[in-house]
């Protein structure tokens, strides 16, 4: 027993050292990771930073302050910006998780004629890079008179394949006889869907809402090309714009207040939802 | 289109199509709920890709799609431009410096983490290395963009400086630009390939580990002779994902250089190149043109690297 114990430790002891040098290595990269955001925090609350960067580089605001922030919102749009991204995110997302939950459900419960045509004709305009199909797109709203229209995004999202393959794999685990079962007592089609299965369906849903958010809130370039007036301008493409017609580093804790208040809804939504981010990402491999 | 017209008339085809007995009910309740995928795949991935072909042989005026058809002579101006090749090179070597530090990087940093006994060390590490990848293009570039900044003030000419090294433009340099831009996107990439590799190499089944022990391999070459040829799919899976996303590189290059891909053009990808094309001369045939080839090329590369992993899969 104690021979035993004696081994058991003197393990222990050697796995430690080992254990603490890869603690230390991982935290000096993480460390590189994590300056450029401590960088922007600290400058962003620098006054004496609105014109130049402070040198040499400061642990601490020189004259810390939160009047930055409020340039940042009178100068840039900020509200307006926000405002108009949440729009944009929200109605994105509904369409694009609605199709897939329900073009998912068909594919996989009503095995309709055509079925794997459809699936295959989606995942293989999976491969289609957006940027060539952007300039017909780009043509194909300007006729409709669309721009500066958030149909322009509420539309396109009904092709969201990628949501579909994700809802049929999940369909597919949930058991067909509950259809039967409910068929058989009289439900309709439209409430075996909404009132047997999407209840069921709140894991996926949730995958398909954060993998869209963080897409559609980081996206610049389809807004460059479809949002011409600045009062139409989701966050992305307000700061862009402001930085590109006054240069890029230019009034560094001005851009700097304005980008990390840019940042706050993806890292809320990170902080609270990040081990169910991660599990999403690696469990799909694809990023949105 | 016809599919659509199909749903309109749904109804009204109904009793004639029970007594057919074609479609049942089930088929019908099967392309209602499909529509909406149906409708957004044609119109907003078929009829673009089709469109955008049918352009790319015709001189475009403005913002018409239909024009002069003049064959292939717009893929004939597109790749005798010096301009085109210039936006090649620059995207390639930017991509495949972005893709293979990228995943060498991530490769040991997943190994590493994959090391760590301390649960919740490793979940701490796993969030943090993540982080950027949720952060914006926009908001990156604009953040490199002070960090990088090309005099003293620069926080990486700073600590360049404790070394002697004198300041760096970093973006503003033609010779150091590309690097630069591959140093950025690495900081914001390189918790995604992490997350990947992390999964892969939890996957990896313990027995072939233990039959390397019992051949005497130590902890490096069980590295090398089983993790790494065990995970070589998802080596393929990155460089495949890689390059698509290199190739399509806009937004930072955009926001730093403006459409002339500055500095000293050293900054011009193609997607910048099709935007130029597009929307500042309004020359939407040659832009189709190059997105086609933008297209082919991203298409060969992704199947070469497929055919690549097929070959002797010695763990299937």
């Amino acid at each position: 027993m104690n021979t035993v114990d004696a081994n058991l430790t003197h393990r222990r002891k050697k796995i430690s050292l080992n254990q603490w040098i890869l603690t230390i290595v991982l935290s000096l990269g993480s460390f590189v990771m994590i300056v450029p955001f401590l960088w922007m925090l600290v400058t962003s609350f620098d006054w004496a930073a609105r014109l130049h960067i402070n040198f040499p580089p400061r642990l601490w605001p020189e004259e810390p302050s939160i009047k930055t922030f409020e340039v940042a919102f009178t100068s840039i749009k900020m509200f307006r910006y926000i405002s108009n991204s949440i729009l944009v995110s929200v109605g994105v997302i509904i369409v694009s998780a609605l199709s897939a939950l329900l073009s998912g459900y068909a594919l996989s419960k009503l095995r309709f004629k055509g079925a794997n045509i459809v699936l295959l004709l989606a995942l293989s305009t999976m491969m289609i890079p957006f940027e060539m199909t952007m300039i017909p797109q780009y043509l194909l709203f300007s006729k409709m008179g669309l721009v500066d229209n958030y149909l322009a995004f509420y539309l396109p999202a009904l092709n969201y394949a990628f949501g579909t393959f994700l809802a049929k794999a999940f369909f597919d685990q949930l058991p067909t006889t509950l259809r039967e079962a409910a068929i058989l007592d009289g439900a309709k089609e439209v409430s075996v869907f909404g009132r047997v299965y999407l209840p069921l369906c709140t894991p996926i849903i949730a995958t398909m809402v954060i993998l869209l958010f963080l897409g559609v809130w980081n996206d610049m370039l389809w807004p460059l090309l479809i949002l011409k007036k600045a009062t139409k301008y989701t966050i992305q493409i307000g700061l862009a714009m402001f930085t590109y017609n006054n240069g890029i580093d230019k009034q560094p804790s001005i851009i700097m207040a304005a980008t990390t208040v840019s940042l706050i809804p993806v890292v809320v939504v990170y902080m609270f939802l990040q081990r169910y981010i991660i599990e999403s990402i690696a469990l799909s491999g694809i990023k949105q | 289109m016809s599919l659509n017209a199909k749903m309109k008339t749904d109804t009204a085809l109904k009793p004639q199509v029970k007594r057919k007995r074609r479609f049942t009910r089930n088929d019908w309740m099967g392309y209602l709920f499909s529509a909406p995928l149906i409708i957004g795949v044609l119109a907003f991935a078929i009829y673009p890709m089709i469109a955008a072909l049918i352009m790319s042989f015709h001189q475009t005026s403005g913002l018409s799609i239909g024009g002069k058809w003049v064959g292939l002579s717009n893929y004939d101006y597109v790749l005798s431009d010096s301009l085109f090749w210039q936006a090649l090179t620059n995207t390639l070597f930017i991509g495949i410096w972005s893709v293979l530090l990228g995943i060498a990087l991530s490769f040991v940093l997943a190994s590493l983490i994959n090391n760590l006994k301390w649960h919740t060390g490793k979940n701490f590490f796993k969030a943090v290395f993540f982080l950027p990848n949720v952060v914006s293009g926009v908001a990156t570039t604009l953040l490199f963009s002070f960090l990088f900044y090309p005099s003293k003030e620069g926080l990486l000419n700073f600590v360049i400086g404790w070394f002697g090294i004198d300041p760096v433009g970093w973006f503003t340099n033609p010779q150091v630009s590309r690097y630069s831009i591959v140093l950025m996107s690495l900081w914001g990439a390189l918790g995604y390939n992490t997350i990947i590799f992390l999964a892969g190499l939890q996957s990896v089944p313990r027995d072939l580990y233990e039959a390397a022990e019992v051949d005497g391999a130590g902890t490096y070459r069980k590295w090398l002779y089983v993790t790494i040829p065990y995970l070589r799919p998802i080596f393929v899976f990155m460089l495949i994902m890689g390059t698509i996303g290199g190739m399509k590189r806009f937004t930072d290059v955009w926001l730093i250089g403006g459409t002339a891909g500055n500095p000293g053009g050293s900054l011009m990808t193609v997607v910048l190149y099709i935007y130029r094309n597009a929307f500042l001369s309004s020359q939407m045939g040659t832009a189709t043109a190059a997105s086609y080839l933008l297209f082919i090329m991203i298409f060969v590369l992704t199947a070469v690297m497929m055919l690549l992993n097929r070959r002797k899969d010695s763990f299937d």
